[in-house]
């Protein structure tokens, strides 16, 4: 019964095949002899005191059969126990392990070692391996061999001056265990440094409601204190690592005592003050926390994903397009993919009026507010049908794009795709329209100009429409680019998006607009693409590109008349990963515009995501 | 519509006594195409840009010694003297009549025959791209066939209105016999609009069968 198909190894990863079932029992063989391996047992009565005693108990070895099924099912035999050893035990930095071992339990395998630097013994690791069934994937998948494949780090303990270490060990540990198919690293970050240091090293907390915590935490110390921060900067913290990071410029001061644990509060001897970054503060000094890392370099480039079910709160009356069920079998599709475990995910933060007034005016936003507020039905046009939670998921929206420009701008992932709703491109300061009521593109634009720095941003707008409202913003700026590729004005909405429309006053020749017959195809809209985009691109030499992602120019799109296919998305966003590669470190924020065909918005997105990552 | 509204009032102009010259320069700098000539208030003339070329390639005259003799010509001895004009309360489709029969650029508009204005096809572009709201965002363009009579326009516009659909503009125009609507919506589910109206039993024809 052939139920073990695993998915194939990504193009240009090299993954290896499996080995004959005899490699891996010489590979047994070679470590029983060695008096390497064991069988073991949780033990029952542990005791946390330091090395008193192991969380497991030493037992028999079980039998071959038991052996080779357990390997199989863990290391898919893509490598021999043997080499597995040699490669997890590698010397790095002078440091080697000894008296390690490999104990083979129930539902685990575990490796034992100490860490030794010269003749003394600078700390000691276990680490455990196991698979679970991962609920994002069906029974079925399950039932063929598909798990969520964790590297559990139960126990680390070093030496001071061995932080080099720990962080070259992890460096080395994320490309073995990616090779050999492992999803995720697991840890509690229960130890004072641990707190901060696997904050720093992208673990994220594993249960969200334990990071609502954590930032609530935050909070009260910013208030208790009155320290100068503002409200927006805690809404933004999205990740634990954004809050070791958070206000390095800001120290204060902590008091550790003999162990090395960290308090804010002075009350016992032994107690000696010192002072770190706030974010660093307060991990140092937070609870333990239970932490997961994606082992996600199983991709050429790293990938963001940004989305809130939040999203789905904007409710548009029944039959309209825009509904929030598009948005919801994207995000169930993704799931399903297997796409998810190798993207890191994000979540967007509520924008306060600051950063939405760098696009819309005050007089703007309060009058949709109050529409929605009143209870209106629509909001400017018949188009932009409102709910009772149309404002607040408007501004989420527009707080995802900036959110996806923090994690691609601090290097958190290369790329990122937003899939946010409402859509924005059609919004212009003071117009909603198209579906659209704030320019989520924009306001991101503007969100990484005034926080990063960055200096000329271009904004390709590939959605079957113009994007009038992107345009309208950015029409004087020379230093955004505005291109815009989409079905002739005659044809389309929103009417505008002539070739002639160039751009206003110093951002003459800034704009670029490429309207294309309808029914066009891939062929001709790709020749139009690399005739006339690419060259802008390498002209203009942008620091960050951002990318108005509508999949309605899509054949099986109902709202308008091009036929494009998958190929056309994957095509274009594969060139313009090249033209981020060379003019902006492979910065891309890929933000969601239109696509009202649940299927071809979920395949082409689906396409686009996956090419963003690198592979294709 | 008048022309009142649409004209150029208050044109730069040059009076007959101006060089040619003059004239080519002020053409050049404020890139039109058309001067009215007057004599104090008076319209005397009109003076084009072709009026001004077909100077530039008269034969040079040669005196005895056989040097060339250039001529500074004034532009009382080039312009067209009788002038077509139009009043500020002629309507834009007067002018639009004129200019398209007579195959004209521009007209002067006079109030007796005191030059007041000028008004040129690129007003009546203006005014017709205005009437029929082809720029601006938020509109698109669809096509309606309808047989010709006015209640099956009514019935248009009804189920328009029961859809809540916003007519940015209506021009109706016979069309083999029947009427061909075109509408301005504002709306960008242009395709469900289609297919209502297609279901209602009104013709809405493909995209590949578009008229303009």
């Amino acid at each position: 019964m052939a139920l073990r198909i695993e998915k194939l190894p990504v193009k240009g990863m090299g993954l290896p095949h499996p080995l004959p079932k005899r490699e891996i029992e010489k590979g047994f063989e070679a470590l029983i002899g060695e008096n390497r391996l064991f069988g073991a047992e949780l033990n029952p009565d542990i005791i946390k005191k330091e090395g008193s005693k192991r969380k497991f108990l030493v037992s028999s070895l079980p039998s071959r059969k038991k052996l080779l099924s357990r390997w199989e099912r863990l290391f898919r035999d893509l490598v021999s126990p043997a080499r597995f050893f040699e490669r997890v035990s590698e010397k790095i930095q002078e440091f080697e392990h000894r008296e390690n071992m490999l104990l083979v339990g129930k539902d685990r395998i575990i490796y034992d070692t100490q860490i030794a630097l010269g003749s003394d013994v600078v700390g000691e690791m276990t680490l455990f391996f196991l698979a679970e069934r991962d609920h994002n994937l069906g029974l079925l998948a399950y039932l063929r061999g598909r798990r969520n494949r964790i590297v559990y780090i139960d126990h680390i303990r070093l030496s001071q001056q061995s932080s080099g270490y720990a962080s070259a060990l992890f460096r080395h540990y994320e490309t073995l265990f990616h090779d050999l198919g492992f999803h995720q690293f697991r840890l509690s970050a229960s130890l004072s440094v641990g707190k901060y240091y696997w904050a720093k090293e992208g673990f994220d907390c594993l249960d969200r409601e334990e990071f609502r915590r954590m930032k609530e935490g935050v909070r009260d110390l910013v208030e208790k204190r009155g320290f100068p921060v503002e409200e927006i900067e805690i809404n933004r913290l999205t990740h634990v690592y954004d809050i070791a990071l958070f206000r390095r410029d800001l120290k204060i001061p902590v008091y550790a005592n003999a162990e090395g644990y960290y308090s804010f509060d002075k009350d016992e001897e032994y107690r000696e003050e010192r002072t770190f970054p706030l974010g660093k503060a307060y991990l140092l000094c937070a609870n333990p926390w239970d932490g997961y890392k994606i082992i996600y370099t199983n991709t050429p480039r790293r990938t963001g994903l940004l989305y809130s079910p939040g999203y789905l709160n904007h409710r548009p009356r029944t039959g309209h397009p825009e509904s929030h069920k598009r948005l919801g079998k994207l995000v169930e599709a993704i799931r399903k993919d297997d796409l998810q475990g190798s993207l890191v995910l994000f979540e967007p933060f509520l924008p306060d009026r600051r950063s939405l007034e760098m696009v819309h005016p005050a007089g703007y936003l309060n009058e949709f507010r109050n529409s929605v507020r009143t209870g209106k039905k629509t909001f400017a046009t018949v188009d932009c049908s409102i709910s009772e939670g149309s404002f607040d998921v408007a501004l989420l929206a527009a707080g995802g794009v900036m959110a996806g420009v923090d994690a691609v701008m601090n290097g958190r992932v290369d790329n990122i795709f937003c899939a946010v709703r409402p859509p924005g491109h059609h919004a212009g300061r003071a117009s909603a329209m198209g579906f659209c009521f704030l320019n989520n593109v924009a306001l991101g634009a503007c969100y990484a100009r005034a926080v990063y720095g960055v200096k000329k941003i271009f904004i390709l707008d590939w959605d079957v429409h113009h994007g009038n409202g992107t345009q309208e913003i950015f029409e004087e700026d020379p230093l955004t680019y505005f291109c815009s590729i989409h079905e002739h004005p005659t044809f389309c909405f929103p009417g505008t998006g002539r070739r002639m429309e160039k751009g206003k006053g110093e951002g003459y020749g800034f704009t670029l607009n490429l309207p294309v017959r309808p029914h066009t195809s891939d062929r001709e809209f790709l020749d139009l693409f690399e005739k006339e985009v690419i060259p802008e691109i390498e002209r203009f030499r942008p620091d960050l590109i951002m990318v108005s992602a509508g999949f309605d120019a899509h054949n099986d799109d109902p709202i308008a008349d091009l036929a494009l296919t998958e190929r056309s998305f994957v095509h274009m966003t594969q060139r313009i990963c090249e033209m981020a590669d060379t003019y902006c470190q492979g910065r891309i924020v890929s933000v969601l515009e239109g696509g009202y065909n649940g299927s071809s918005l979920t395949s082409s997105a689906i396409a686009h995501i996956k090419t963003l990552q690198g592979r294709s | 519509m008048y022309v009142g509204r649409r004209m150029t009032a208050k044109p730069i102009t040059v009076s007959p006594e101006d060089t040619v010259m003059r004239a080519g320069h002020l053409l050049k700098e404020n890139r039109f195409h058309h001067l009215p000539v007057v004599a104090g208030e008076e319209l005397a003339g009109i003076v084009t840009d072709t009026d001004i070329r077909n100077t530039t390639l008269e034969e040079p005259s040669v005196n005895g010694e056989g040097e060339v003799l250039v001529r500074e010509w004034k532009v009382g001895e080039i312009m067209t003297r009788d002038v077509i004009t139009v009043s500020p309360w002629d309507t834009i489709e007067d002018a639009l009549v004129i200019l398209h029969r007579k195959r004209f650029g521009a007209l002067p508009v006079v109030e007796g025959r005191k030059l007041v204005g000028i008004i040129t096809k690129t007003d009546i572009l203006a005014a017709f791209i205005d009437t029929l709201r082809i720029e601006g965002a938020g509109g698109v363009r669809i096509e309606v066939i309808l047989p010709r009579d006015v209640s099956f326009l009514l019935r248009l516009i009804r189920k328009l209105e029961e859809m809540k659909i916003e007519i940015r503009s209506l021009v109706l125009s016979p069309f083999r016999g029947e009427f061909v609507a075109f509408l301005r919506i504002g709306t960008i589910d242009v395709a469900n609009v289609k297919s209502v109206l297609r279901e209602s039993g009104f013709t809405v024809p493909a995209l590949e069968d578009f008229f303009g």
